[in-house]
């Protein structure tokens, strides 16, 4: 059987030459090509915002780096990942099209504000807990964070109490139109994550907030 | 320093407590399901629904004709096309601590990914891993298929 199995080859090349030689045929159409070993592909694509991130696609200790809107590079097992080359939205689509009907859409982000010392609501952001609970509905949301936050003045343990209970008014709030519970994650900042940075001991109103995130 | 006050502080207490190996902090859910999508969690597959929680460790697996929609707690939005299977071996969300970073692993199948929180604040602390490249992305937005032998 060895033997056999090394005619084959030779006997095939013979094949190849002698059509290479006779024929003037068009070429037929090539197939993609069939990934021998385990294989990446890696394509960079623009953000929503219009802008472009880096990708660094990393094996047997080279380096690719990707920085360009639609920029790829392949990477067989064992080898090094490809010089980037450009890919088009259809051959895209072609190689991940399910992923991408998959991906979710992006969360809304809501920010309420409140009185100074207080978890009630100042008037205007009624509005906007209206229209919170309005996307939780529409979107049929699964997932909903309620982050609730203080300004700096006053020290950190009344800060914790005043956002936490900023947070759970707005929760309940949410609950009251109708959001279930379950979906419900409520968590504080106290006065460690503002939205303006200021020094310590500072009312500022944009600080005062509950930042709901609806996913 | 504590950073995350939680309502169900008792609840997380308790599942610290009984389950020592595994973090109960929920990282992230299933937003959308199409064919057979399952979660691979402490050594068991349960099927993955729509609003399903997803925590630290969890491997998320589609079977052929299956893709999966995920947001992860720092908005990261993940999709999974068919035949794909993608674990989650690090998530950590707390930008006050400086502890962020996410390093997932695409064993098989195709992956989309457009950064969130983490990848904003903590660039460098991004990558996705293959049997065949590491890759490390760098606050955006991108596509990898990992292609098995003849596939």
């Amino acid at each position: 059987m060895p033997r056999a199995t090394l005619r084959i080859p030779a006997f095939g090349l013979f094949l190849t030459l002698l059509a290479g030689a006779c024929a003037s045929r068009p070429p037929l159409p090539v197939p993609p090509p069939k990934a021998a070993v385990p294989r990446d592909t890696v394509v960079l694509l623009p953000d929503k915002a219009g802008t472009t991130g880096v990708v660094i696609v990393s094996a047997s200790g080279a380096e690719q780096r990707l920085s360009r809107p639609m920029e790829a590079t392949r990477v067989a097992s064992g080898g090094t990942p490809g010089v980037p080359f450009l890919m088009d939205e259809p051959a895209v689509r072609a190689l991940a099209g399910g992923a991408m009907d998959a991906l979710p859409e992006p969360p809304a982000r809501f920010l309420l504000y409140f009185s100074k010392g207080t978890a009630d609501l100042t008037p205007e952001s009624e509005a906007v807990l209206r229209d919170a609970t309005g996307a939780i509905k529409a979107r049929d949301a699964v997932d909903v964070s309620v982050v609730g936050h203080s300004d700096t003045l006053g020290d950190k343990a009344y800060n914790d109490r005043l956002s936490m209970k900023r947070a759970q008014a707005i929760a309940a709030r949410l609950a009251a139109g109708g959001v279930p519970a379950s979906i419900l994650e409520i968590t504080s900042h106290g006065k460690e994550n503002p939205l303006v940075p200021t020094a310590d001991q500072v009312a500022e109103p944009k600080n005062r907030r509950v930042e709901v995130t609806v996913r | 320093m504590r950073r995350f006050l939680m309502v169900g502080v008792a609840t997380l207490f308790f599942f610290t407590m009984t389950h020592p190996a595994t973090a109960a902090e929920t990282i992230g859910v299933v937003r959308k399901t199409a064919g057979a999508v399952q979660v691979v969690r402490d050594g068991k597959a349960v099927p993955a629904a729509v609003g399903m929680k997803l925590l630290v460790a969890d491997t998320i697996e589609t079977g052929s004709g299956g893709s999966v929609g995920i947001i992860l707690r720092d908005d990261s939005l993940v999709s999974l096309g068919a035949d794909s299977s993608l674990a989650l071996g690090k998530f950590q969300y707390a930008p006050a601590e400086g502890k962020l970073g996410l390093v997932a692993r695409l064993s098989r199948g195709t992956l989309e990914y457009i950064s969130g929180l983490i990848g904003k604040l903590a660039p460098e602390s991004v990558r996705i891993d293959t049997p065949v490249s590491s890759i490390g992305i760098r606050g955006t937005h991108l596509i990898v298929k990992s292609e098995s032998a003849g596939g």
